[in-house]
């Protein structure tokens, strides 16, 4: 859990051009001016390299937080 | 075909951006958005670009998400990228619009079928011949109107696209077979589209997307649930191969383009090595890996066709290559193909400058492809303006290899493009010729040469314009001119836009000089540009060019006229040129002549029969025989 929050971490500082401390586990898209709709749209491309998967459309709008991107992460794996 | 992982590590660890840029060619897509940032945040480690960039993208759909691919591109070019983008689905842009003191170097007009006519909307293949018509009439017009607005307000190219069609054609496999198609009326109106731009006079330029979609496949290139929630039709891969294509206009305006391939032979025009394998145990043929040679210089002929040349460079005996140019029944590049063969066991650093002087042509503007990396390596480091392309060690590769080098792509090809080869051989003769001739003046006087000079022909536009962008070395000015600027001179009866044609013994030369004068109207006139392409150079052109202005200058009534000499890295040539042509220098490196004193000499002219045409006449003003 620990290791993937730091590799999210690591694809939200590059892609929004931040310092990942501003990164928490508590941390929302409401929270960081960087993660706009276009940053949004960014970060779930990153992620769907990165965690070798493919959002459903359906689940893009609802990732807007860092528990709810972990979340949705935890279960594509389980179901690997 | 993605690029080896090991080459992204080694570009993201590199510690130069040439280093990078290297370690990333060939430039095989895609990579991941995570991989390009990365590589972007590598490329923000090293000095910033002297060089800016500044685009401006107008669209009806969202064009936001292509920021970072454009970045990459124009870090990797070695661009400070500025990139703007209109307010969303403003068309065409209006007063306010866009920032007044913007000046890009390329607009991007995003556009989609619908926005030039909402019938494209609609299904199409039903309609009558009537009704298309009205719908290719209405969008060539809508998009003729923002054309003209939008290049009136802002400077810099226009780059027009059409965003292709996301599902499969309105009749299925059938739309091959039917002529009132969806598809047959999409290019009726690029046909009409581009024609407008030809002979407009605007400085647009059409991209074909619908060759994007062929090359990297609609299943490739869209991605279907960013289109349905943020109108961004583009996948992380196509936006990656539609950006690299857009860039290719920016680095034609802003760099040196390519006007040569040198190329190796052995291991790059056919496979094994002629000194060892003998013309028959070469790799050349229709089985592979032959037919891949094969292919290659089939696809050679294609960057012919643009005007770009071919030179040989080759460590061999002489006789061996040329054997195979001769003799061997599946070579397609003969020996007339070539500008340039520099074959022996010489350097190739030295080779190259051999070549740049014989072609006189700049190293910067040479492609230098070759097998083997102690060979790139050298070049690389002793001539660094030289595009250096390592022949890749898969034969089925190199038919490809120079695809993805922008500065082999052209803005327009000319008549004169297609001919160049020709011309470099009929030069050639000529300096056989001047070789077995002992007086200079007789050597001239034996081409019969004829120059017909042309006052503010629109016809010739592309041409000048191509010509003021091109020439580097004899060039007394080096102003860069568009076609819409040309157009602007020819219009304005205060500049006189010149320009001339010569015929010898060996051929025609097509355009291959430009003179344009400012003050006609006025009592001192300038000399704003005069240049003649390198392949006239030495033959008295230059003189009987400038005395046809000169006589025009006179009759309109100009007093004196004005010459300067903008000294660039490249045109010393012509640093003496206005004093040899009678001019007084009155500060420095600007010269004038009293045109009221002036008269046509009567010795020492070279012999060069002179006609002149003014457009707007159409006839012969004058012909003065010499000798």
């Amino acid at each position: 859990m620990q290791e993937r929050f730091e590799s999210l971490r690591d694809i939200m500082a590059m892609i929004f051009g931040i310092d990942k401390e501003r990164i928490t586990p508590q941390s929302a898209q409401a929270d960081i001016t960087e993660w706009d709709s276009v940053g949004h749209l960014n970060l779930m491309l990153s992620l769907e390299d990165a965690f070798e998967t493919r959002l459903n459309v359906d689940d893009i709008p609802q990732l807007v937080s860092v528990e709810e991107i972990l979340r949705h992460l935890e279960a594509v794996c389980r179901s690997r | 075909m993605k690029p080896l992982r090991e080459n992204i590590e080694k570009a993201i660890r590199a510690s130069s951006r040439q280093e990078l840029a290297a370690a990333l060619h060939p430039r095989h897509l895609p990579l991941s958005l995570i991989e390009v940032n990365q590589l972007l945040r590598r490329l923000k480690e090293f000095d910033e670009p002297a060089q800016q960039l500044t685009v401006v993208a107008v669209r009806s759909y969202t064009t936001e998400l292509l920021k970072p691919y454009w970045e990459l591109e124009a870090a990797l070019n070695g661009f400070r990228l500025e990139f703007h983008t209109a307010p969303f689905g403003v068309l065409p842009p209006q007063d306010g619009a866009i920032q007044v003191d913007l000046t890009p170097d390329v607009t991007y007009f995003f556009l989609r079928w619908e926005d030039l006519d909402p019938d494209f909307a609609l299904p199409i293949a039903g309609l009558s011949t009537a009704e298309v018509k009205r719908i290719v009439d209405a969008a060539r017009g809508r998009l003729q109107g923002m054309l003209k607005f939008y290049c009136q307000t802002v400077p810099g190219q226009v780059v027009v696209t059409l965003l292709p069609r996301m599902s499969r054609p309105e009749l299925g496999q059938y739309e091959a077979m039917v002529e009132t198609s969806e598809r047959e009326v999409r290019w009726a109106l690029k046909r009409q589209i581009v024609r407008d731009m030809r002979e407009g006079g605007l400085a647009a330029s059409f991209e074909d997307l619908d060759e994007l979609t062929a090359e990297v496949g609609r299943g490739v290139l869209f991605d279907a649930r960013m289109w349905h929630t943020s109108r961004y039709p583009f996948s992380v891969a196509g936006a990656q191969a539609l950006v690299r294509r857009l860039m290719t206009y920016p680095l034609l305006l802003k760099t040196p383009r390519a006007k040569v391939i040198v190329l190796d032979a052995d291991n790059t025009l056919w496979g094994g090595i002629i000194g060892e394998d003998q013309l028959h145990g070469i790799a050349l043929g229709p089985d592979y890996p032959g037919s891949a040679f094969v292919a290659f210089q089939r696809r050679l002929l294609d960057f012919q066709q643009r005007g770009i040349l071919l030179a040989l460079c080759s460590k061999n005996n002489l006789e061996d290559v040329m054997d195979v140019l001769r003799n061997h029944p599946h070579q397609v590049l003969r020996e007339q193909h070539f500008a340039g063969i520099r074959v022996n066991w010489e350097p190739k650093v030295d080779n190259l400058r051999a070549l740049a002087a014989e072609l006189n042509l700049g190293l910067d503007s040479f492609v230098f492809l070759e097998d083997s990396p102690h060979e790139c390596y050298q070049v690389r480091r002793h001539l660094p303006e030289v595009r250096v392309v390592q022949t890749p060690t898969v034969a089925l590769e190199i038919p490809f290899c120079l695809d993805d080098v922008p500065a082999l792509e052209v803005l327009r090809v000319t008549q004169e493009d297609q001919q160049r080869t020709a011309m470099y051989a009929q030069e050639k003769r000529r300096k056989q010729l001047a070789v077995g001739t002992q007086d200079h003046g007789e050597y001239l006087r034996s081409l019969e040469m004829a120059m017909t000079v042309a006052f503010d022909e629109p016809a010739h536009t592309p041409r000048l314009a191509q010509l003021t962008q091109k020439t580097n070395q004899f060039n007394l000015t080096t102003h860069r001119y568009l076609e819409a600027d040309i157009r602007k001179m020819i219009a304005d009866a205060n500049w006189l836009v010149a320009d001339f044609t010569l015929v010898d013994l060996f051929g025609d030369s097509g355009i291959v000089g430009v003179g344009l004068v400012r003050g006609m109207e006025q009592p001192v006139a300038e000399v704003d540009t005069f240049l003649l392409s390198c392949r006239v150079i030495g033959r008295g052109a230059e003189t009987a060019f400038l005395h046809a202005i000169l006589g025009d200058c006179a009759a309109r009534g100009v007093k004196r006229l004005r010459g300067r000499y903008l000294p660039t890295a490249k045109n010393n040539l012509v640093k003496a040129f206005w004093r040899q042509q009678g001019f007084t220098e009155v500060g420095t490196d600007v010269y004038e002549l009293d045109l009221e004193k002036w008269q046509p000499p009567e010795s020492g002219r070279p012999p060069i029969r002179v006609q002149v045409l003014r457009s707007s006449i159409g006839l012969p003003l004058s012909v003065s025989a010499i000798d």
